[in-house]
């Protein structure tokens, strides 16, 4: 079968998202995202415009400016890792992004990932997490073979912190080996360097394939100051490591520009070099086309509240292309919704949880909540995940999960070995995997479904991400089990004693709800970004442009030879 | 070429598109509604495949009834004919996803001419004339004012995904714009969907001249010159002529050759219109032709043009859809003589054209009306009969007559000898309405436009 069957999903819900009871919920969800959006400029502005101010007068632009200037005109950049270090202090002082910009950026049509110092926060030192930021952004760019380029500006370890950032497992030097391991990889590194770039900062554009170095710019394994110190000499920085010595003596560079400005303009050159993407081609004759209805639907759909439902259809049908869709497997575990659809032409797979009231096939006529995994929908899933690794379709999971289903029924099942099955096929995989944390992000449905410790690509939550193993009142409940009676009421007669226990299941739950805010969570680099959910279809788009960009470096079948098409077919009723 | 194709539409279109299909060798299958099911007009196809209720949303809307049709079928291709799903293209999309060929444009395309400021940028990029005002929708009230400034007053608040006059409001002055913007955006994210609103001069009294052009698959593109189509009542369109009274040869040879160029450049392919509003002559200088929006797909009044360039679009849009090249050359279009069209609707023009469907007792008509040896002809595009029925679901269009001769007065004798000369019974026709447009003084100096009808109402 070569034709792959798209067909129209979801309807318009103008009417419905006009309605009082819509307007509201899209209200509750805006609230939120201009919370975001505010969060968001703050660590934009880095340490603020007096910081700004300083590099100007030097001479040179700050990260944000470059970023500005590299990109393709009429494109937008997109950022990940935003909220690392978020609300975290260091001493007095906090480090907006870590002080390091990563982005997915389009240069000369062609996508690819820029990690940039931030030179208005302590002048692009390494915070911690900010080689783990770094090195998360050189992950991203190994899995999909896109260009790094690196605009370095660092003056090295904060050092007041070194004990967190320079020892570790994924401590500063990691960055080199991941440099070393994208360069073995034939992923092309370019490196523009614009400011002080000492000790692990002077490594890191070393590897890269083409380093431009600014009048400004200097690397050095140790700066002059420390030599001062060491060796009794008077000397400059740039004196010892400016392009003078390395671009005509040592060969440490490439090219010598004046300064930003060209700098920028001559990557952007080198990134011309590197080929065009190969999208339109695996495109297959298609065009891009927008979804029938607006992305921006989607911040009316899906309720804040967690306990609120709504149709996973609606969902896909406002981040495929023309809202055509394919559901694999359609009768079967219908609380999991999975099929293909085009994003900007290109063929992706969907994965997401039903929610509300679904078929329980174990008991004939009966009904059971949808948004938990059960024995169908786990080997539904499990399925059409290890089909699109053998056709090459990258998979979007959207989660909005609480979990594995529990129980006699569901040991008696075999659930610990469907589950164990399906994280099998997710840890194996090859091809790209994307993950939303939709709303809720539970247990091990979180695990199962591609979740950070399964090495998505990229994981994105939004503004109502709930990360949890379980919600905050049910572990109270667990913490408290001896304490309780079969009811869940406190099984003592001592006023005092039951007045101390329920503070103590109260306190309980407060923390773990705290512990659920996706800026926690975003801070500690347990998930990659939080975007508006009406932002989710040019994300997609991004996912499946990255996915597709590099030519002949991962399988990706034509449809006539897709695994799928054996699934569906052997899935489907006879005539 | 495709063995068989689906014609996914009714009524007269449905018989044209059949009839070209037939000049091809190609075989035609239909989709009717119940209330079409066994009427006459489906006789010209080969099979035809009822896709449900009388309503237009339960069948001739039904996309995926549509292609499963096709496929059952055997259908290589589907023509949407024009309205309906002539110009989704999401319809596109789902018949290229299931390996059928769309007759028409690539679905991008379609969705980029489907809104205004998109197509307006495309169409400028590509070199054509386009009203002042903005360049795409508005970001704020500020900006709306200040380009409204620019491009001076009265101006059109326009809803981007808007259409049929809905979501426009006129504005005098920068106060009346600061006012109506936010009400204008509030409208159109309520009606449309999306707030996207732009703004452009607004021309009272203008002309409505559209170009016809046709391009194939590897970028060559011609045009058949243009139509004249100001003979309008609340923006639909009653009567088409070509070529247009108000465009010298220089001027046609011009507009011509920048609509073919502009619908190779934005990527067109197949047969297509752009239409252009032509403001008023002034004392100084000429009327000022600027791009209004493309059609994407054959036009009902395509006859006109068919007429004076002798090339049948129908079975060209066939041809390039299959793959083949336009082998005419612009030096190959030869334009002769004069064509109007009069569109017959089941309409009472004298009861505010309302509706009027009902059984057909008489339907006849003379083609030779126009008389013999002085050159003049006339063509009936439709597909009724007497005895046939004329159901309340759909357009009301029940056929239209074009007549050709070598000038134009003897266009307008051949026209109106044919329309003195057609009987129908049983339901209202606006044949009475399109006589006394060819009899008026306006319509005969060739001196009008799209603010009133000529000659209608008449002079009691």
């Amino acid at each position: 079968m070569a034709h792959v069957p798209l067909t129209p999903l979801g309807r318009d819900l103008a009417a419905e998202l006009e309605s009082p009871s819509g307007q509201k919920a899209t209200a509750a969800q805006m609230a939120l995202e201009a919370k975001l959006e505010e969060r968001r400029l703050k660590v934009e502005a880095g340490w603020g415009e007096k910081y700004k101010e300083r590099v100007h007068q030097k001479g040179k632009l700050t990260s944000r400016e470059r970023l500005e200037l590299l990109k393709d005109e009429g494109t937008r950049l997109f950022e990940v890792g935003t909220f690392v270090n978020y609300g975290e202090h260091f001493g007095k002082l906090e480090s907006p992004g870590a002080g390091v910009v990563t982005v997915f950026a389009k240069v000369n049509g062609l996508w690819t990932i820029v990690i940039a110092n931030d030179n208005t926060v302590a002048s692009g030192s390494w915070w911690p997490r900010s080689p783990e930021k770094i090195e998360r952004a050189q992950e991203i760019a190994l899995k999909l073979k896109l260009p790094v380029v690196y605009l370095v500006d660092c003056s090295g370890l904060y050092l007041p912190e070194q004990g967190r950032s320079f020892p570790g497992r994924s401590g500063a030097g990691h960055i080199f080996k991941k440099n070393s391991q994208l360069s073995a990889a034939g992923v092309p590194q370019i490196a523009g360097v614009f400011g002080d770039c000492i000790a692990g900062g002077g490594y890191m554009p070393i590897i890269s394939d083409r380093v431009y170095m600014t009048e400004q710019a200097y690397m050095v394994i140790a700066g002059a100051a420390l030599i001062k110190g060491a060796k009794s000499q008077h000397l400059s920085s740039l004196g010892i490591g400016g392009p003078e010595v390395h671009v005509h003596q040592s060969g440490c560079a490439d090219v010598r520009v004046p300064n930003d400005e060209v700098a920028l303009l001559r990557i952007r050159d080198e990134i011309k070099l590197c080929g065009s993407s190969s999208a339109p081609f695996y495109r297959g004759g298609a065009d891009p086309l927008a979804p029938s209805f607006p992305a921006s639907d989607l911040a009316g759909i899906v309720p804040a509240d967690h306990r609120m439902t709504y149709a996973a259809e609606e969902v896909l049908a406002r981040l495929v292309d023309g809202s055509l869709f394919w559901e694999i497997l359609p009768e079967r575990g219908r609380e999991m919704l999975v099929g293909v659809g085009r994003v900007n032409g290109l063929y992706m797979g969907f994965v997401i949880n039903r929610q509300g009231i679904v078929d329980d096939p174990e008991h004939h006529g009966q009904k059971k909540p949808a948004g938990i995994l059960y024995k169908e929908g786990i080997a539904k899933t499990a399925a059409f995940s290890r089909a699109c690794d053998a056709d090459g379709i990258p998979i979007v999971w959207l989660q909005d999960v609480s979990g594995f289903d529990i129980g006699v029924e569901a040991e008696r099942l075999g659930l610990l070995g469907y589950g164990s099955s399906l994280i099998y096929t997710n840890s194996t995989n090859d091809v790209p995997m994307f993950t939303v944390l939709l709303r809720k992000a539970s247990g091990a449905g979180y695990y199962a479904m591609a979740g950070h410790p399964y090495e998505p690509v990229v994981q994105l939550s939004t503004p109502i991400t709930r990360q949890a193993v379980m919600e905050g009142r049910t572990l109270a409940i667990a913490a408290f089990n001896t304490k309780l009676d079969d009811d869940f009421n406190i099984a003592s007669d001592d006023p005092e004693e039951c007045a101390k226990i329920e503070a103590g299941m109260r306190a309980t739950e407060a923390r773990i709800e705290a512990d659920m805010d996706p800026y926690k969570a975003a801070a500690q680099m347990d998930t990659d970004e939080i975007v508006p959910l009406g932002d989710l279809r040019a994300w997609c788009e991004v996912f499946a442009e990255t996915s597709y960009q590099a030519l002949g470096t991962r399988r990706i079948k034509n449809p006539r030879i897709w695994s799928l098409h054996d699934v569906a077919a052997l899935s489907a009723p006879r005539g | 070429m495709f063995h068989r194709l689906l014609i996914a539409n009714r009524g007269e279109v449905a018989v044209r598109i059949a009839r070209a299909c037939r000049a091809l060798d190609v075989t035609p299958i239909g989709v009717v509604s119940e209330a079409d099911a066994g009427a006459a007009w489906t006789d010209v196809m080969e099979a035809c495949v009822t896709l449900g209720p009388s309503a237009p949303a339960e069948s001739y809307l039904q996309m995926e009834r549509i292609v499963a049709a096709a496929k059952q079928n055997r259908c290589g291709a589907i023509h949407p004919g024009w309205g309906f799903l002539a110009e989704n293209a999401v319809f596109a999309a789902l018949c290229a996803q299931h390996g059928i060929v769309f007759v028409g444009p690539s679905p991008a395309l379609m969705a980029r001419m489907g809104l205004k400021s998109p197509a307006k940028a495309a169409m400028r990029a590509a070199g054509l004339p386009v009203i002042p005002g903005s360049d795409g929708p508005l970001a704020s009230t500020d900006e709306a004012v200040r380009v409204a400034e620019d491009a001076g007053f009265p101006v059109l608040l326009k809803a981007d995904a808007g259409g049929g006059g809905r979501g426009m409001r006129l504005c005098h002055s920068s106060e009346e714009v600061r006012e109506a913007f936010p009400l204008a955006q509030a409208e159109a994210l309520s009606s449309f969907g999306s707030a996207s609103v732009y703004l452009e001069k607004y021309l009272t009294g203008g002309r409505h001249i559209e170009v016809q052009v046709l391009v194939d698959g590897f970028g060559h593109a011609i045009h058949l010159g243009e139509r004249e189509c100001s003979v309008q009542r609340r923006h639909q369109k009653l009567m088409e002529e070509s070529p247009s009274p108000a465009l010298t040869p220089d001027e046609r040879a011009e507009l011509g050759a920048m609509a073919a160029a502009a619908s190779s450049a934005v990527g067109y392919v197949g047969a297509g219109t752009i239409e252009f509003l032509r403001s008023p002559d002034t004392e100084s200088e000429r009327g000022k032709l600027y791009f209004m929006e493309m059609n994407t797909r054959l036009q009902v009044e395509h006859p006109v043009s068919e007429a004076v360039s002798g090339i049948d679009l129908a079975a060209w849009q066939l041809r390039i859809a299959a793959g083949e090249r336009l082998t005419l050359s612009q030096d190959d279009v030869k334009l002769t003589g004069h064509a109007i069209e009069a569109r017959i609707n089941a309409e009472d023009p004298e009861l505010d054209f309302r509706p009027s469907p009902g059984k057909l007792h008489a339907f006849e008509f003379d083609l030779t009306a126009a008389g013999a040896g002085n050159g003049a002809s006339l063509r009936l595009d439709s597909h009724l009969a007497t005895g046939e029925t004329v159901p309340p679901y759909y357009d009301s269009l029940i056929g239209k007559l074009i007549a050709h001769a070598p000038t134009r007065e003897a266009a307008i004798a051949a026209l109106d000898a044919g329309l003195a000369a057609a009987k129908i019974d049983g339901v209202a026709s606006t044949i009475p309405l399109a006589r006394a447009v060819l009899a008026s003084d306006a319509f005969q100096s060739g001196n009008y436009d799209t603010s009133s009808i000529p000659g209608w109402p008449p002079a009691s």
